[in-house]
């Protein structure tokens, strides 16, 4: 798969080659493929979620970045044998990471902290500090707080209302650079750079209509009028905004000291 | 508008080329009027050929009645000495002119073509002598195939004054030896070569024809372009801000004033808005719909 300019931007400046890196929230792979296709020694690509663990493995199967005969257990011995071994997806919550203290050179939280709200974020900070050996390095990317009155603002409001009630936390928290900075920084990371990676951020339709949906199911949770009057409401907003470019997205990197 | 240096050819190019195929579906009086338009915004470089249909034929009078002005790129399919000849003489009759500023290799896209034209009865061998006699003053060579042909090319052949070649933010997203066109702009810029942007407005291809018909399709290029004003000036903002010397207008005469205006304007880029684009053509065609992030 192609590496997202975002994830080649935020590694660029980075050391990656021959380091065991920990992606921390795998999403949909993009990381995961920036650190094999930078030379990692080894990547654990960690997420709860067994659609994205699934989505990661095949992807970077397919693509052949790292050629995991399809499942990521297995290499098949052949030039790219050693590229299987180097990827272990694992499903697992981010609050109790499974490795060892001390265990990864380099994490990255590439699109992670947005969707941890305070509490979890505050837990999984304490986790990837634990497993980050000494002088290990820390990636976080992540989105200014959108400004007043945009479309895409209004989506993210209905898609946090639902959750709220449906699960009482937010679904999305954008927290500002210079919240993280400092919230890493009292972990005992040492900041060592920052960098715009996005702006506008492009919301494209195929955000629009995934964030829609995630909005209405979460709706559909909801007990009562309230889950009625949200899934509507982003049913409108989705077929409203087509698109909108807004926002920034940002690239924190620091350094635990060694 | 903006100029910049074409290589070591001496002239000063503004960062947009205007695209003479565009001519090709006008009546001469749309075609000379389109001619005063562009001259107007101040764009000093054109690009025709042969194949363009009868776009040599149209450019013609405003080109002789502006010849001053006009910094005048074609180029032959030809690939063989006699060809390339047989080509420039019947150029230089239909666009009516003494000389031809830039002559270039035209979609050059297999290892044959370029051991060919770098023989001694290829093409190159012609432009030489073209240029020896004062019919062409620089060669050039333009190219929609592999970057890795485009960047032997520059190695080989040592008095290749201008490449042009695809660049776009669809592009510029793929990571694939055969989508490193930024690997041609590096070596080019090393080599001092003047490098010339196609492809800057391609939004995809056509749907097929039996969803929609050659005829039925709202605008003349081989590409689906984009359309909108905004997007427009992105991908001219995009294109001019990789480096490139000049970017090619799309070829529909329908979207050159909005090119122009793009271009009359273009004050830079940032990295992150370029990511930004690029960001979002990749969601546009990515195959994995229910992204939520970037
Ligand atoms: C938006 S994605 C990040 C994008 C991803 N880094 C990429 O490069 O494609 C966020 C990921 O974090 C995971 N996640 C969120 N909370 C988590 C938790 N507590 N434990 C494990 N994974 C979590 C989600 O399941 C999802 O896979």
């Amino acid at each position: 798969m192609d590496v997202p300019d975002t994830v080649a931007t935020a590694l660029g400046d980075r050391p990656v080659t021959g380091r065991r890196c920990l992606e921390a929230g795998a999403g949909m792979g993009n990381a995961t493929a920036g650190l094999l296709a930078n030379g990692a020694a080894r990547v654990y690509a960690v997420t709860n979620d067994p659609d994205h663990a699934r989505t990661t493995r095949r992807r970077v199967a397919d693509s052949g970045v790292a050629d995991s005969g399809g499942d990521g257990s297995d290499g098949d011995g052949s030039d790219r044998g050693n590229d299987a071994d180097r990827l272990a997806v694992l499903k697992a919550d981010l609050r109790s990471i499974p490795l060892p203290d001390g265990s990864v050179d380099l994490i990255t939280a590439h699109g992670l902290c947005n969707v941890l709200d305070p509490a979890a974020l505050s837990t999984v900070a304490e986790e990837l500090s634990r497993v980050a050996a000494p002088g290990a390095h820390l990636v976080v990317d992540d989105y200014d707080p959108l400004p007043d009155g945009t479309a895409i603002g209004e989506l993210f409001a209905v898609e946090n209302a639902a959750s709220e009630l449906a699960r009482c936390r937010p679904a999305l928290t954008f927290y500002p650079a210079a919240f993280l900075r400092r919230f890493f920084a009292g972990h005992g990371w040492e900041f060592e750079r920052e960098r715009t990676l996005l702006e506008p951020v492009p919301w494209t339709e195929s955000h629009v209509s995934a964030h829609a949906d995630e909005a209405a199911s979460m709706a559909a949770e909801c007990p009562g009028e309230a889950g009625d009057t949200l899934s509507a409401t982003a049913r409108r907003l989705a077929t409203e905004i087509e698109s909108e470019s807004v926002g920034r997205m940002y690239s924190l990197a620091f350094r635990r000291p060694g | 508008m903006e100029t910049r240096p074409l290589g070591d050819t001496g002239h000063d190019s503004t960062v947009m080329t205007f695209g003479a195929i565009a001519l090709n579906w006008l009546e001469q009086e749309g075609a000379n009027q389109l001619v005063e338009h562009v001259l107007d915004y101040g764009v000093n470089h054109f690009d025709v050929a042969p194949t363009y249909g009868d776009a040599e034929l149209k450019l013609g009078p405003k080109l002789r009645q502006h010849r001053e002005e006009i910094f005048l790129g074609c180029k032959t399919q030809e690939r063989t000495y006699e060809g390339a000849w047989r080509k420039l003489d019947r150029s230089l009759n239909r666009l009516g002119v003494e000389k031809i500023d830039l002559y270039q290799v035209h979609g050059l896209e297999y290892d044959e073509e370029l051991n060919e034209i770098t023989g001694d009865d290829g093409a190159l061998t012609g432009f030489r002598e073209a240029k020896e006699q004062g019919l062409i003053d620089h060669i050039g060579l333009t190219s929609h195939g592999d970057p890795g042909l485009i960047l032997d090319a520059l190695d080989r052949i040592d008095d290749l004054e201008s490449v042009m070649f695809p660049l776009n933010p669809v592009v510029a997203g793929k990571d694939g030896d055969e989508y490193d066109y930024e690997a041609v702009l590096a070596r080019a810029d090393e080599k001092n070569v003047g490098t010339l942007g196609i492809k800057a407005f391609a939004g995809g291809s056509w749907p097929p024809t039996d969803e929609l018909p050659e005829a039925d399709r709202p605008f003349a290029n081989w590409y689906r372009p984009v359309t909108a004003p905004d997007e427009i000036r992105e991908r001219f903002d995009f294109a001019a801000a990789q480096g490139l010397t000049s970017v090619i207008n799309a070829g529909d005469p329908k979207l050159i004033t909005m090119i122009l205006e793009a271009a009359a304007d273009y004050d830079g880029m940032d990295e992150a808005a370029q990511r930004s684009v690029i960001e979002r053509a990749r969601h546009d065609d990515s195959p994995v719909p229910e992204q939520l992030h970037h």
